[in-house]
């Protein structure tokens, strides 16, 4: 055995070969599995995916780093589910890629957010947090308001996202820039198609105030107002437990 | 044999801890066993005998 | 410093920086609508400068073949330099985002200067740009004086430090502008992502010929830390960072993990970040560094290695435990956390090791403020991972865990652990490389050490004192048995330390920025050792070694 373990030290590749296998094995014994099983993930066939609006707000809730402080997970703690909501399900974040959990919560966690506030709140409070919440911390965004939204290559990312396994259509992916432009415009000809494609459920609305005029403001808004109500299945697993 | 969720779990609950003991055991028998002592030695004392500051006295 | 290359590996040199400049122009030209153009020009620019750089001397003559009898070690003194640079820049990064947690208003209400845009540049600068650079530089040293070999070749030692660097450029102006994945500490996109790896087997590969070179028959232990370090980041690197771009003319790409699996991968890598980067890494620095510095052998060599396998087999279990009471399994949380606790054992026996060494040396840690600041890292080394297995625990977790305590903890070893060994080693190794009697100055050296010590202790005590309050908070309820405090309510109240942290990290920053004076002073001014100890630094010759010129 030692003569095993010499050998090893005095070639370097067997060397790396070693702490490769060594090093490995705990990652595979985690992931793995997770990839295997049902229970992970229940399943809800009602499940919506975000629409090109919503998407492209939550790329802007990426960009600005919004997920360094606020969390999108509601952990299996009584003061949590009293203060957020039901606990977070995997299933909800399924077609999230990535996941926006969070590992922090400088802000309050928003994974239950949507329709919690009103949209006008929602732009107050991003174009300046403390106009509308004396002591808050936030930084302000007032150039979402005034940038517009780049909506002309969502059908790309619609088409990427299909490619990792989101299951948006065909139709979905060449409508993408007239959905992200009909759902911030409700009395625009677009706005049908998006309740048509994405559901009854889905809101229609001039989400920065100012309608046909499609603003970064209008897609964070879209985004805040759906996180938490893509999928009904929290409300109605109640109690249910988790995997094994 | 079908390869599913509680197979992995149970593969990762059991064979996982015995290769544990195995590895940890594989390591200190290693380190413990008499003949590497000198080796270990020389290796502990290689960075401070000055002989990569003085080579020339080898 | 150029010129120490042979034509060879200059034209090499000059061959890889044309392709360089052709693959930054076609990125700014096929990116010009994204900001993906704006990373082309900084490519562009990057490697056009040096492709001036080394065009200045393509036609100099050959360097002396006595060179390959000594160490090269001109790239290491760059990375040193660029250390510096790197610290100064991530920690005053840093203390500005600690400003604003206090002062919002010192986001200056633009984009490039909010929260969430500095934070990235933060983490990425110390730990990548410090602490990155920091490990290169001193890998390279510490190979070759323990394999008593010269580097395997002159070429691609430049090659990693230049392209580690620019792969940190492209992270930290990315962020500025809004390109990241938003995974924590692996936030850069998939171009960038792409080149790392690319430097990364460069790196690999170096690192395995000069082992093969070694005149000695055992591999010193500081060097399998190194190893594991390099080997299991790329394995890392490369399995969090699979992504499908949107377009090959933009930054954006989507992860092809979404939720729970995501979210294990992502702390899979960011725990083993933490294990192989911020840990197996600079203990491979403590390993060389401590016994040099100290004049004494380790304390036990096998110890050394009962922690390395320990840390090196049991941190890929540890991830999950930053997922627990979340969707993830309830076996897996378990798993991780069974394993975080089990790592006490490897990591104590490592801060162990590092504190008997010196015991019997105690005047010398009284008297040289340099060991002092190894000596305290191998303290904060043992603190930390006393707490990070205890803050793993499933219950103390649901206290911990979104508070500031993380934060604190992390900075305990960001700062306790990894930035005081940084700063030891290269306190060691600098009038080494650079052939002086000591530092240019002791005091300042001295001063720096309290600076740092002061500075930590106050972050983490105020981390610590927030963490739990605001958790302590969040789950306090009233007689009515309903919730005690508003979520605002728990923000007003850290306001106090999040002053104080932003003062502790102002400390640090402070005597960083005296380090760096130092080294500047060191390097300029202090006059060379001309005594036989620093001319002997050599390598062992090897047959035929001086005619392998053009290797």
């Amino acid at each position: 055995m030692p003569e095993v373990h010499r050998k090893l030290e005095r070639n370097a590749i067997g060397f790396v070969l070693a702490i490769i296998v060594v090093s490995s094995i705990g990652g595979l014994v985690e992931i793995a599995p997770l990839y295997t099983i049902d229970e992970t993930v229940e399943s809800d066939p009602n499940m919506r995916v975000y629409t090109p609006l919503e998407l492209a707000g939550r790329n802007i809730y990426i960009r600005e780093g919004c997920y360094a402080c606020h969390s999108q997970m509601i952990r299996t703690l009584r003061d949590e589910v009293e203060r957020y909501g039901p606990y977070s399900l995997a299933v909800e974040s399924k077609y999230d890629h990535p996941m926006l959990w969070g590992s922090k919560r400088t802000g309050p966690d928003l994974a239950r957010v949507g329709g919690k506030y009103s949209d006008f709140w929602h732009v107050a409070h991003l174009i300046n947090p403390r106009d509308v919440v004396a002591g808050s911390v936030m930084p302000a965004y007032p150039w979402l308001a005034r940038n517009p939204l780049k909506i002309s290559d969502l059908g790309d990312h619609l088409a990427a996202l299909r490619k990792v396994g989101v299951p948006y259509t065909d139709e979905m992916i060449a409508n993408a820039p007239a959905d992200a432009f009909g759902q911030a415009s409700p009395d625009a000809s677009q706005a049908s198609g998006v309740t048509e494609r994405y559901g009854n459920d889905t809101t229609v609305s001039a989400f920065d105030g100012v309608p046909n005029r499609v603003t970064e403001m209008d897609a964070v808004v879209a985004y805040l107002q759906v996180l938490g109500k893509l999928t009904k299945a929290a409300k109605t697993e109640g109690a249910a437990g988790q995997g094994g | 044999m079908e390869v599913d969720h509680n197979t992995l779990v149970a593969f990762a609950k059991s064979w996982g801890l015995f290769y544990l003991i195995a590895f940890a055991i594989v390591v200190l028998v290693y380190v413990f066993w008499p003949k590497n002592r000198k080796k270990f030695d020389d290796a502990k004392k290689s960075i401070l005998d000055d002989k990569d500051d003085k080579p020339w006295q080898q | 410093m150029i010129r120490q290359l042979t034509s060879g590996e200059r034209r090499s040199a000059a061959t890889i920086l044309v392709a360089l400049v052709i693959v930054g122009l076609a990125m700014a030209a096929a990116g010009r609508a994204d900001t993906l153009g704006v990373h082309g020009a900084i490519v562009f620019l990057y490697s056009l400068v040096l492709l001036f750089l080394v065009l200045s001397v393509i036609f100099d003559p050959e360097p002396e073949p006595s060179r390959l009898s000594q160490y090269y070690d001109d790239p290491s003194k760059v990375g040193i330099v660029l250390t510096m640079i790197w610290a100064i820049f991530g920690m005053g990064v840093g203390v500005w985002v600690a400003a604003q947690l206090a002062w919002p208003e010192l986001a200056f209400d633009a984009a490039w200067s909010s929260f969430g845009r500095l934070r990235p540049a933060h983490t990425t600068g110390v730990i990548f740009g410090f602490g990155g650079n920091a490990l290169i530089a001193t890998s390279f040293h510490v190979l070759q004086r323990t394999s008593r070999a010269r580097l395997a070749d002159q070429l691609s030692p430049w090659f990693v430090v230049f392209g580690y660097n620019l792969f940190c450029i492209l992270a930290v102006s990315g962020y500025f502008m809004g390109i990241t994945q938003s995974k924590e500490y692996a936030e850069a996109e998939w171009y960038a992502d792409i080149w790392l790896v690319v430097v990364w087997v460069t790196y690999f590969v170096l690192f395995i010929r000069t082992l093969a070179r070694r005149k000695e028959p055992h591999i010193y232990v500081a060097n399998w830390y190194y190893m594991a370090f390099i080997l299991v980041v790329a394995v890392l690197h490369i399995v969090n960072n699979i992504a499908v771009p949107v377009s090959l003319t933009g930054a954006k790409s989507y992860s092809i993990y979404s939720g729970v699996q995501d979210a294990m991968v992502q702390w899979w890598y960011g725990h083993n970040a933490v294990a192989f980067f911020l840990t197996a890494g600079f203990l491979g620095m403590l390993y060389y560094y401590l016994p040099k510095r100290a004049e004494r052998p380790i304390f036990s060599y096998r110890l050394s290695i009962i922690s390395f396998w320990g840390i090196t087999f049991f941190y890929m279990w540890a991830g999950s435990h930053h997922l627990h009471y979340t969707a993830l399994p309830h076996w897996v949380q378990t798993l991780g956390m069974t394993f975080s606790v089990m790592l006490l054992v490897p990591s104590w026996a490592s801060a162990g090791n590092a504190l008997a060494t010196l015991n019997g040396a105690w005047h010398k840690v009284r008297d040289d403020a340099t060991l002092r600041f190894i000596m305290v890292a191998s303290v904060f080394y043992g603190l930390t991972t006393f707490e990070g297995s205890f803050l793993a625990i499933r219950p103390v977790n649901g206290l911990s865990h979104y508070t500031d305590w993380t934060v604190g903890h992390v900075h305990a070893g960001a700062l306790g652990w990894v930035a005081f060994i940084t700063f030891g080693s290269l306190y060691s190794v600098i009038p080494w490389l650079w052939k002086k009697k000591a530092m240019y100055s002791a005091r300042l050296v001295e001063v720096h050490f309290w600076l740092a010590l002061m500075g930590t202790i106050i972050y983490v005590f105020a981390m610590w004192n927030s963490g739990i309050l605001q958790g302590l908070m969040w789950r306090t309820y009233n007689d009515s048995g309903t919730l005690a405090f508003s979520f605002l309510e728990t923000v007003i109240a850290m306001h106090p330390y999040y002053i104080a942290r932003a003062f502790g990290g102002l400390l640090f920053l402070a005597g960083a920025i005296v380090g760096t004076y130092n080294l500047y002073m060191t390097i300029r001014y202090t006059p060379e050792d001309a005594t036989e100890k620093a001319a002997g630094d050599l390598p062992v010759p090897g047959r035929g070694e001086a005619v392998a010129a053009g290797e």
